[in-house]
Order: structure tokens, then sequence, then C-alpha cells
């Protein structure tokens, strides 16, 4: 009832495209995207990032030895895919100095108490993380990965993951913290139309 | 250990990522220190929204004039199934008697029926819902409660629980009504991460019968029932009716 055209489209080609893999890769899309736009706050080009790298997930297939780390290593890959984008853009050379760099210019979320617009300020405040922090924070937050998987991920050592998940949450809170003081508008949180 | 907990070692404790034993030793200190557990929940509730945040990225353009509609629509037909699977399931339970839930322990639930959005039912969050003051449902919503946190704390695992009262359920969490206020607080000094929580709507409908409703010190009021259930859910956690 609710596939859109474009969708039921680019799933057909990718049941094509994928052959027998596809169960139980296409059924990442869904968590693929979600970190995905956690990732870059941009629908269009979260789709891109995913559709790349299913199809690279699908070229590269024999490279997986443990069916058990499927979902880590088809995020390893998107990993790859997006620092690739982020190269890729002219004006950053070097990855790691995106550290600092790649804060958006997004309003500081302010106290709210209506869930969309609870939904908006975390949004906002994530999108003003360094990516690094961005990066780890959605992936143990969102996916609950381990925080070894996340090192084997990003392919940077267990401390930098403690670390950056520590400087990530200290500044959401701080970022949130209007909102988070206000024990009255908790529940409010939770109201669904 | 007298010493201030570090972040980090809390941040990993909210994550699944501390041993058994550092994990136990870290909830008996939540027991006694309040800024602790404070700081957990604080944590907890971060996390909770850094989830909920992105539980429905939005779809990329081509569809964007019809998705809120649509998303709309499909969290309604969400509400509506949760409604029918919670209605039915405890239709189906009405006869159940509490001895034939005390052997069962399957994943979560015991012998309810459990709901969960996610594929399989997360075990470390679990919501109890309650809306009737029928004794037994009220002991087999606390036995079940108490079963669960115990059976957590012996796997070492941080497990959250809230018990949901509407209806006449609300009863359990009245001051003054509630048959088993001092056992409840037992619970909630024992576990950090037992909640009770009460609609709002059921305590205006009461009052508005010329009813004084009065909670007990240690649940929360939330604006719906329904709505706190179908956000939890949204959220990871699995849903039983009792």
């Amino acid at each position: 009832m609710d596939h859109c055209p474009r969708l039921s489209n680019m799933s057909m080609i990718s049941q094509l495209l994928f052959g027998p893999f596809r169960p139980s890769i296409e059924a990442m899309r869904p968590m693929l995207y979600r970190i995905a736009y956690a990732w870059c706050h941009d629908a269009a080009l979260a789709d891109d990032l995913v559709q790349d790298t299913l199809s690279k997930a699908w070229t590269r297939r024999a490279q997986l030895r443990d069916e058990g780390s499927l979902k880590a290593w088809v995020v390893t890959i998107m990993h790859h895919c997006w620092l690739d984008h982020l190269r890729s853009r002219r004006d950053f050379e070097d990855v790691d100095d995106l550290q600092d760099s790649l804060e958006s210019g997004a309003q500081s979320p302010e106290a709210c108490c209506d869930r969309e617009q609870v939904i908006a300020g975390v949004r906002a405040a994530v999108s003003r993380l360094p990516m690094g922090q961005r990066q780890v924070l959605t992936l143990v937050d969102l996916e609950e990965f381990g925080y070894a998987e996340v090192a084997r991920i990003l392919d940077i050592p267990v401390g930098t993951v403690m670390s950056r998940l520590s400087r990530a949450r200290t500044s959401l809170k701080g970022l949130l913290d209007p909102a988070m003081q206000q024990p009255a508008a908790r529940p409010a949180l939770r109201r669904v139309k | 250990m007298n010493r201030v907990i570090s972040d980090e070692i809390l941040h990993a404790f909210v994550d699944g990522e501390l041993d058994v034993d550092e994990s136990e030793k870290l909830v008996a200190r939540m027991r006694e220190d309040a800024e602790l557990k404070h700081r957990v929940c604080a944590l907890r509730s971060l996390q909770n929204m850094v989830r909920l945040a992105y539980a429905e990225p939005p779809v990329s353009a081509g569809e964007k004039s019809l998705a809120p509609r649509r998303q709309f629509m499909q969290r309604c037909a969400l509400g509506c199934l949760i409604l029918v699977a919670g209605l039915s399931g405890g239709w189906a339970l009405r006869g159940v008697e509490s001895p034939a839930v005390a052997g069962v322990s399957a994943p979560v639930v015991g012998s309810y029926q459990a709901v969960s959005l996610t594929r399989e039912a997360d075990p470390n969050r679990v919501m109890l819902h309650l809306d009737s003051a029928a004794p037994e449902r009220m002991q087999a919503a606390l036995d079940q409660a108490e079963r669960l946190l115990d059976e957590a704390e012996r796997e070492g695992r941080a497990m959250q629980l809230e018990i949901v009262a509407n209806s006449h359920g609300i009863d359990l969490m009245r001051a003054g009504v509630s048959p088993h206020a001092a056992r409840m607080a037992r619970m909630s000094q024992r576990h950090a991460n037992l909640q009770w929580v009460a609609c709002s709507q059921t305590i205006a409908r009461f009052t508005g019968e010329g009813q004084k409703v009065e909670l007990l010190p240690i649940t929360r009021a939330a604006p719906t029932a329904i709505g706190e259930i179908v956000s939890r859910l949204q959220q990871g956690w699995t849903y039983v009716r009792v």
C-alpha cells in the first residue's frame, strides 16, 4: 500500500542485481539508511550512500568470511564510501582534520516539549558534532554496536571510540540541556499524535 | 570505593560494555548514590532521545510530498495494530491464572504475549501494561516485574523495566488505594531501573468523576499510557500486557 514507485523499482533492480545474497543484505537497507542519514543529515545523499554500499557489498561478497559479522562488515563498507565521498569534496584533504571542521551551522536546539521539535533538536545537535564523534555515537546508540566492533568498523583504537563517545555525549547534553533540565517536559516528549 | 566514577565508565555501563562484576558493583553503588543514579538516568534518556530522533529518518526527495501523511497513517495503523494485539492477547489470556505463569520464562515474558517492533524482543527493555484493578492481575504484574529484574540481575544485565498503568490498573499506583505500596517501594529501592508510569488521562477522568487521585511518590505521570507505549515500542522496547 505504501511503496512508492521509485523505491519498488529500486528494490526490483537490486533484486535483479543481487541474486540470492540479497535477502540478508537488502534487509540491512533501513539500518544503513538510518546510519547514513545520521551521518550526513541529507536524505538524497544518504540514499546514494546506501545504494553505493549495497552494490559494493555485493561485488565484494566473497571477502565476507563470517556470516555473523555481516552487519558490521556492511557498515564498514559504508564507512569507506562515506570517507570517499568526504574526500571527493574538494575542500577536505585529510579526513582526520574533519574532526572540528565539519560542524554544521545549524541553530542550537532550544528547550522544547513537542515530539517533532525534540527530534529536530536532537538531529540539529548531532549534526553539530564533529564527524568522528558523530559516527561513533550513531553506531553505538542507534545500532548498539559494541565498542570493539565500532573500533574495527572505523579502524580506530577502542580508547578513541570511548573518548569520542564520551565527548559526543557531553556536547550533546550541553546542546540539549534546556530540554533535559525540565523534568516536567519529559513526559511530553513521549506524546504521540 | 568512594572515587567519583568517570563518564567513560558510566558510558560503558549504559552501553553494556562492562563485565558482570563491574556492572554489579556499579548497580550496587547506584542504590546508595542518588547523584550517580541521576547521571545514569540522564545518559539513558539522552540515548533514548538519539534513538527517537532517527527512528524514522526522512525519506529522500522523490517522495517527500506524500511522506508525512503516509507516515502519519503508518503510525495510526501501528497504534491500532498494537492495540488489537494487546486487546486480543489480553482476551485470549483472560482465563490464565498466575500459577500457569510461574513456570514459563520464554525469552522475556513468561507466558504473556509480547509485542516488539524489533526482530528479536529486547529482554533488557520491557514495559508491563496493567489496565485492571483485579487483585490477581496486580499481583501478576509485580511478580512478573520482580522475576524479570531478578533474572537480569543474576545474569548481570542492566535491565530497564517500566510498569505502565491506565484505566483501573492505576489503582496500583494510588497512594492510600494501592494494596502493594510497601512492596513497590521496596522494589524501587532494590532496582534502580524500575519505573512506575501512570496515565494522566486516566487520572483526569477519575478526578472528573469526583475521586481524588494521589499517586505514590515513586510514580511518574505520562500524558497518555498509549502514547508512552507507542513511543517505547518505537524505541525498541518490548511490550507485555499483564
